[in-house]
């Protein structure tokens, strides 16, 4: 499962997404909205084509590298408030080393190289979007 | 030939605009389109450094000769944050 969405992400969709019998172990990944001086939300940007491309890549290499047998990754676009989840990560494997290692690389990844951009929106931003 | 631009975040917000319609001569290159285009909006030539270019979603290096149609993305750096 792979999706960029405007809406709230549904945690329990996305760790049912990667279920195997033969897995041993899933591991969960939230980055969520940290409320710094200042921050009331974050707003993401994000080029989808090419976001939704990068993060399958990711996904395949994951699995190459780690012998993993589910990822789903799954981000959000537009605003999200101080709190919110904006990315949810599960890594299904047989084990719990080989999900731990890869769900940690794959948040890396994703920060490093998957077209998204956040811009903090702060009060006076916020105040800016109300009618 | 025509293209398109894309333009994101940082880049958008100089330009005006994400997207943008270019006419090219045949034979120019990706690199010779960003000259062009920060000679245009001159406000951008401080990020040249560490803009990363992409031709219909994949990473390119500026040498890549365009084609008709071709949609061409200017990258800020994403995001990053700690670890």
């Amino acid at each position: 499962m792979i999706e960029i969405q405007r809406n709230r992400i549904d945690v329990e969709t996305v760790v049912d997404s990667v279920r195997r019998h033969d897995a041993g172990a899933i591991v969960v990944f939230l980055g969520t909205v940290r409320a710094d001086p200042d921050v009331r939300a974050l707003d993401y940007e994000v080029y989808k084509p090419m976001a939704l491309r990068t993060l399958t890549e990711l996904v395949a290499r994951a699995r190459e590298k780690f012998g993993i047998l589910e990822l789903s990754i799954v981000h959000r676009a537009g605003r999200v408030s101080v709190g919110g989840d904006s990315v949810v990560i599960a890594c299904a494997a047989a084990h719990r080393s080989e999900a731990f290692a890869a769900c940690s690389w794959v948040m890396d990844e994703v920060k490093r190289i998957v077209p998204i951009w956040k811009t903090e929106a702060g009060p006076a931003k916020m105040r800016d979007r109300q009618p | 030939m025509q293209i398109q631009v894309r333009l994101f975040a940082t880049y958008r917000e100089i330009v005006g605009e994400g997207q943008l319609a270019w006419t090219l001569r045949d034979g120019t290159t990706v690199g010779q389109l960003v000259e062009a285009i920060l000679a245009k909006y001159p406000r951008l030539l401080g990020h040249g450094n560490s803009m990363l270019l992409a031709v219909n979603q994949e990473v390119v290096r500026p040498d890549v000769v365009l084609r008709e149609g071709d949609e061409v993305a200017l990258l800020p750096p994403v995001s990053g944050g700690r670890r």
